[in-house]
């Protein structure tokens, strides 16, 4: 989409990327035509949710990926960027969100790691700090050079990767989601500093879904939804509304027949639940919900607001600092996975790859892992192998498993086999609770079809699920009733999903709104 | 009792502490610089072996020490780019090819040896112990002035050149890591690949440096054994160092002071070991010491490790609560 | 891929491995063949590499090569503590967990067996099962130290299963030495074996190839079914595929890691336990016996599945067999085998050793995939039209 709202005649821009599609092997596309431009000296907004294809589209900028077809071209010049030092030794610099620091090497060593100023055969260490102070000064971003970087804020580590691209010639910077670990304070001081860069000429993107950020500093936005543009305008022209419909509209709906849930008896009762990570930051606030028997219960929000610490509490794989978490009126907090299991809880987890299979074992050993010491499996201290091919066979045919035999090892499948193989084992033990998170990310249109379908028939059957998912079609299609998650915290709960609207979700999703306590209150069922 | 104890506090017994440590001490240098880099060597054994036995073939047929050692040093180098190469480039578990380099250094270097042997002397040997003279051996050296001061004169002075140099090698390590540009590069390659390879360090030829410099220590290493430590070369002469070395790293904290102050307490076991058969100990009993200290050692080091993340998590614990008062 | 291009594959990565590690032996015989002219070296060389892969099997003298029986069960005998040794690798090392404990196990287990076979009288039949037991119980002990530190501190079961296999070696020395050695002998070495321990020969004929032999093979079995039909097996495996999966599907990762290590222990300890109930009459051993080690290279070239460990250890029996007889008749130092076991160990264990043709015979395989399901669809619609 050409950017008529904010283009000026015979206007040259330092980046130009041109119909830019990528499409990934495994046959996802992440962008599709994809136009971006950069004025010289702005800071320019790059919006969308979680697989937009925003970040795809800005690593194709920094070399570390190549698109399939399209161009960039950099201030008037056509460029190949087969790696990042290509792109750095064009100007461009990236600020990951991962940082791509050492943290037991101090400040100024991070700084000069790979062009280090030597005396003789040594470091020269005074004029490692020399470089680092003297761009710090320069460019206004305070760092402690001789500070190590593993005993410095997060704030701080951050400032030092932007130091580390200017130093290395950046005119360009590429901040992926620079506020996302920072406190306000550090929020206020970045931006400072940022419109200080703005004002030496510095051209800058911001990767940001957070609306009252991108309202306050920067010039231009461009959004995304799937992989495609959704435009480009002037931020003083747009209101937070409007980009909130923009990036968090519904394309397509995948509808799922369901009739009106029948809840009964509370299974999985959540109270209070707190926790603050290693870097002192509150990821879970006070959070109490609970999923009755027969309803399936969602968890909406942008990813990185609580929700993977929430379902990491529920199944043990860390310890909450309060709060209280039953099912069935029994306690599960910090139980061995076993035991949780044996209460009947079943996961489908985020990282399926790390968590949920075995990537070498066959497709039938990773259907058994959870069941494997069942009686029906065993006869005396041996495996009943008919048992045990049979139940494989049994959920690779109910489960459309696409795979040669049950021998297949698991990895060799696509991804969308292996979600199945995964959800195979967590929907048929019997679960009286079944925890979804993110059940079909990344996997293909058929696949995410039939699980969405199994969730809905399994939730009329008796079970209670809770659905937690970044994809807000997914959520709002499949939940009865659903709660929003904020910045740790509930923002809302809606008793009921299908009256809503995109309109309302996007304002709660982004911190725009928030309940009242009471409102919130309501998903407890006392 | 106060008899043994006299026996100890002798110049003797501090100077054999050194000696011993002295091997341990080069193998621990390879152990800590490859740890830095990010993986763990345990082929030390094995190339120290090949390294004493180039070493003292070599010196026996260039009827000189210099010759020896460089050729020690060479076959740990060549030998550990070998490993590299198996490694990062075959893709083969690292700990198994310092499995296979082991075995080789075993019953290999013996192989080995028969056949050299064999062509150049007509007979096949099982040592080279019979070659190598005193002369052919690294010199011993006496340092001027301390050695006039008593006491401490008898514990410093007359050691080998390599045992000084051990010393010397770990000032030398401990400033390559830190104060070098290449140290640098090993430790953040170690620590953060990615950070490296994102500014155009290149992550292959770093540990390809790194694991290359465990060899030349082991060359060093295995020289002492072979032309100081014993006169000429015998199968599985290294007895165990290239493992003690291993956890002596770990018990170092990976840092070359702390290695070395591990190697002079596995020093101290074996010296006490030495030192309890003298007075009448089977020999059986007192040579197992030095293997039991290093899993005491690595048991302590653990417990200490485990309490101090105890503390620390607790402490995170107490700030997270107030936090959470907040 | 399909079932027998994978097996393809691996016979022929197999066969190039042995043939490189073939090459290497080769090129070191020939250096240290005698003879004054390079032809002379060549036949030399031709003459010991004759001895060393027929040799183990064939008579050759002057009137041709002829299979001989005796040289099988030779073979055969030398296989009783490396399937053992293997085995315990296999295990182990499935698990994920690089204990080297094996060689100090197989000593350890021996003296166990010896001095139960010496000091504690019973019934025949009864004894040598009760002294093999009570070595392999021996080392299952020892072994829960590294695997409990492991567990516990998180200590390098590695370093401290090498630093036992020291320990132990000398703590025997010094029992044999100090109490147990017979006084009336030249060397040390124990008292003999009672008459009702000994573990009988399978075939008598010189060989050394005793009962033993039989139990490894049930063993075997035992331990593929073990690792392969149970669910304590079949959790080691998977924990040493993906413990946090294993952890996620409720496992008990630490417990199965400390099993898995006194299994391997106490297979290792009835290894050394048989071996000398089989094959000596009194305990004479001053040295590791290197078993441990030639397990490791086993349970690598078996791909860690116990089935596959008896033809791996035959071949490493036929290969020592062959050093061993080279030694004697071509004077080749018979050490040549822990270099070739070397190679090939490194060839066998290099993941990206021919993985270019492993990639050719994939992409092979998908193209095919992709050419029959088109053929079947062309067909389809055929029909439809028809």
């Amino acid at each position: 989409m050409p950017d008529e709202k904010t283009v000026q005649p015979g206007e040259q821009y330092v980046v130009q990327m041109k119909a830019i599609t990528k499409v990934y092997p495994n046959g996802v596309a992440a962008n599709q035509g994809v136009d971006f431009n950069l004025r010289k000296g702005e800071i320019h907004a790059l919006m969308g949710e979680n697989g937009a294809g925003k970040s795809t589209l800005m690593k194709m900028l920094f070399g570390l990926e190549q698109p399939t077809s399209g161009e960039i071209i950099v201030n008037g010049e056509k460029l190949n960027l087969t790696s990042p030092s290509v792109a750095i030794s064009n100007g461009i610099g990236m600020v990951h969100q991962h940082f791509m620091l050492v943290p037991s090497l101090s400040v100024a060593e991070n700084m000069v790691l790979g062009m280090v100023p030597k005396k003789g055969l040594f470091i020269d260490q005074a004029k490692a700090i020399e470089i680092t102070r003297e761009n710090a000064e320069k460019y206004n971003l305070h760092v402690e050079p001789e500070a190590k970087v593993m005993d410095i804020p997060v704030g701080m580590k951050q400032k030092v990767e932007i130091l580390k691209a200017l130093v290395r010639g950046a005119k360009i910077l590429i901040l992926d989601e620079p506020t996302a670990v920072l406190t306000t304070q550090e929020t206020t001081e970045l931006f400072k500093e940022l419109l200080h860069l703005k004002e030496q000429g510095y051209t800058i993107v911001f990767i940001s879904h957070k609306l009252n950020e991108i309202m306050q500093i920067t010039d231009r936005l461009t959004i995304m939804r799937n992989g495609r543009s959704m435009g480009v305008y002037n931020t003083k022209d747009v209101t937070k509304e409007e980009i909130s419909r923009l990036m968090v509209g519904r394309d397509v709906v995948l509808t799922v027949q369901k009739d009106k849930a029948q809840p009964s008896d509370t299974v999985l009762r959540v109270r209070d639940l707190e926790y603050v990570n290693e870097w002192n930051k509150k990821m879970l606030d006070k959070i109490s919900f609970d999923v009755r028997k027969g309803e399936i219960l969602g968890i909406a929000g942008v990813e990185g607001n609580g929700q993977k610490e929430l379902v990491d509490m529920l199944f043990n794989f860390n310890t909450p600092n309060a709060g209280t978490a039953t099912v069935n009126g029994e306690n599960i907090l910090g139980l061995p996975q076993q035991k949780i299991r044996s209460l009947g809880v079943s996961l489908v987890p985020e990282d399926r790859m790390l968590y949920g299979i075995a990537s070498s074992a066959s497709i039938e050993e990773n259907v058994i892992s959870d069941r494997c010491a069942e009686k029906r499996f065993n006869v005396g201290p041996l495996f009943k192998m008919s048992a045990i091919h049979a139940e494989s066979d049994r959920l690779i045919q109910d489960y459309t498993v696409l795979c040669k035999s049950r021998k297949q090892a698991v990895g060799m499948l696509s991804g969308g086999n292996i979600q199945k193989v995964v959800v195979a084992r967590e929907f048929s033990n019997d679960p009286v609770l079944i925890l979804a998170d993110q059940p079909t990310r990344g996997i293909d249109v058929g696949a995410t079809e039939f699980i969405r379908k199994k969730l809905v028939d399994l939730s009329r059957s008796g079970v209670a699920v809770l659905l937690i998912s970044a994809d807000l079609n997914e959520v709002m299609e499949l939940s009865d009733s659903l709660i929003v998650m904020h910045n740790g915290h509930i923002a809302a709960y809606f008793e009921d999903t299908s009256a809503l609207s995109d309109e309302v979700m996007g304002e709660y999703m982004l911190g725009l709104k928030q309940q009242t306590e009471e409102e919130v209150r309501r998903v407890c069922h006392d | 009792m106060l008899n043994f104890l006299k026996m100890l506090l002798t110049p003797e017994f501090f100077f054999s502490i050194i000696r011993i440590s002295a091997p341990i001490l080069f193998a621990t240098l390879a152990a800590i610089v490859v740890e830095k880099a990010g993986f763990c060597n345990i082929g030390l054994e094995g190339l120290m072996m090949f390294s004493a036995l180039a070493g003292s073939l070599v010196s026996y047929y260039a009827g000189s020490w210099v010759w020896g050692l460089l050729a020690a040093v060479v076959m740990g180098v060549l030998m550990s780019l070998l490993m590299g190469f198996f490694a990062f480039q075959l893709k083969t578990d690292i700990t198994l090819v310092g499995i296979a380099v082991n075995m080789m250094g075993s019953g290999g270097t013996l192989f080995l040896c028969q056949v050299i042997t064999n062509l150049t002397e007509g007979k096949a040997m099982a040592s080279t112990t019979g070659l190598i003279t005193k002369t052919l051996c690294i010199p011993d050296v006496a340092i001027p002035l301390i050695n006039k001061i008593p006491f401490l004169g008898g514990i410093l002075s007359g050691h080998n050149l390599l045992t000084y140099f051990a010393f010397l090698c770990c000032l030398l390590t401990s400033i390559m890591l830190y104060k070098t540009s290449l140290g640098l590069n090993i430790r953040a390659v170690g620590e953060n690949p990615n950070a490296a390879s994102s500014v155009g360090v290149s992550v292959l030829k770093i540990k390809y440096i790194a694991i290359g410099f465990s060899g030349l220590m082991c060359g060093f290493g295995g020289a002492f054994m072979s032309m100081s430590y014993a006169q000429g070369w015998s199968q599985d002469m290294v007895s165990g160092r290239g493992f003690i070395a291993l956890a002596a790293q770990a018990m170092g904290n990976g840092e070359c002071l702390g290695g070395m102050l591990s190697s002079l307490v596995f020093g101290f076991a074996q010296a006490l070991g030495i030192k309890f058969s003298a007075i009448g100990l089977d020999s059986n009993l007192a040579s197992p010491i030095p293997y039991a200290v290093t899993i005491i050692g690595l048991v302590i080091f653990a417990v200490v490790r485990r309490n101090r993340e105890k503390k620390r998590h607790s402490a995170a614990g107490l700030e997270k609560i107030a936090a959470t008062a907040k | 891929m399909t079932k027998r291009r994978q097996i393809v594959f691996s016979l022929v990565r197999g066969l190039i491995a042995i043939a490189i590690a073939l090459l290497v032996a080769m090129l070191l015989i020939f250096i240290s063949a005698s003879g004054d002219s390079f032809a002379e070296k060549l036949k030399a060389t031709g003459e010991a590499l004759r001895q060393m892969l027929l040799g183990p099997l064939f008579r050759m003298g002057k009137n041709g090569t002829s299979f001989e029986f005796k040289r099988l069960t030779d073979i055969l005998a030398t296989m009783i503590p490396i399937i053992f040794t293997g085995l315990a690798v296999c295990i182990m090392f499935s698990a994920n967990q690089f204990n080297l404990g094996a060689e100090g196990g197989v000593m350890l287990g021996a003296f166990t067996t010896a001095m139960i076979a010496i000091y504690v009288p019973m019934a025949a039949f009864i004894h040598p099962l009760v002294a093999v037991i009570g070595g392999g119980v021996a080392v299952a002990i020892m072994m829960l130290l590294p695997a409990l530190l492991k567990t516990k501190l998180n200590v390098s079961e590695m370093v401290c299963s090498l630093m036992l296999n020291y320990i132990i070696m000398y703590l025997i020395k010094f029992l044999m030495n100090a109490y147990l050695a017979d006084k009336t002998k030249g060397q040390i070495q124990s008292y003999e074996f009672l008459e009702t321990s000994k573990i009988a020969p399978l075939i008598d004929n010189g060989s050394k190839l005793s009962w033993g032999f039989a139990v490894a093979i049930v063993v075997v079995v035992l331990c593929g079914l073990f690792m392969y039909r149970t669910r304590w097996g079949y959790a080691i495996r998977m924990i040493g595929i993906n413990q946090e999966f294993s952890r996620y599907s409720g496992m008990k990762v630490a417990s199965v890691i400390v099993l898995s290590q006194v299994i391997g222990g106490f297979l290792a300890g009835i290894g050394g336990g048989i071996e000398m109930l089989g094959r000596y009459s009194t305990f004479s051993w001053k040295s590791l016996p290197g078993y441990g080690w030639t397990g490791i290279t086993i349970a690598i070239l078996a791909g860690r599945n116990p089935c596959y460990v008896p033809l791996a250890a035959f071949f490493m029996a036929y290969l020592a067999k062959g050093c061993e007889l080279m030694a004697t008749y071509a004077n080749v130092p018979s050490q040549l085998i822990d270099i070739i076991q070397g190679v090939i160990f490194l060839f066998f264990a290099a993941e990206q050793f021919l993985s270019r043709y492993r990639q050719k015979l994939v992409v092979k395989s998908a193209q095919e995939e992709l050419a029959r399901k088109n053929a079947a669809e062309s067909q389809e619609g055929g029909a439809v039209h028809a």
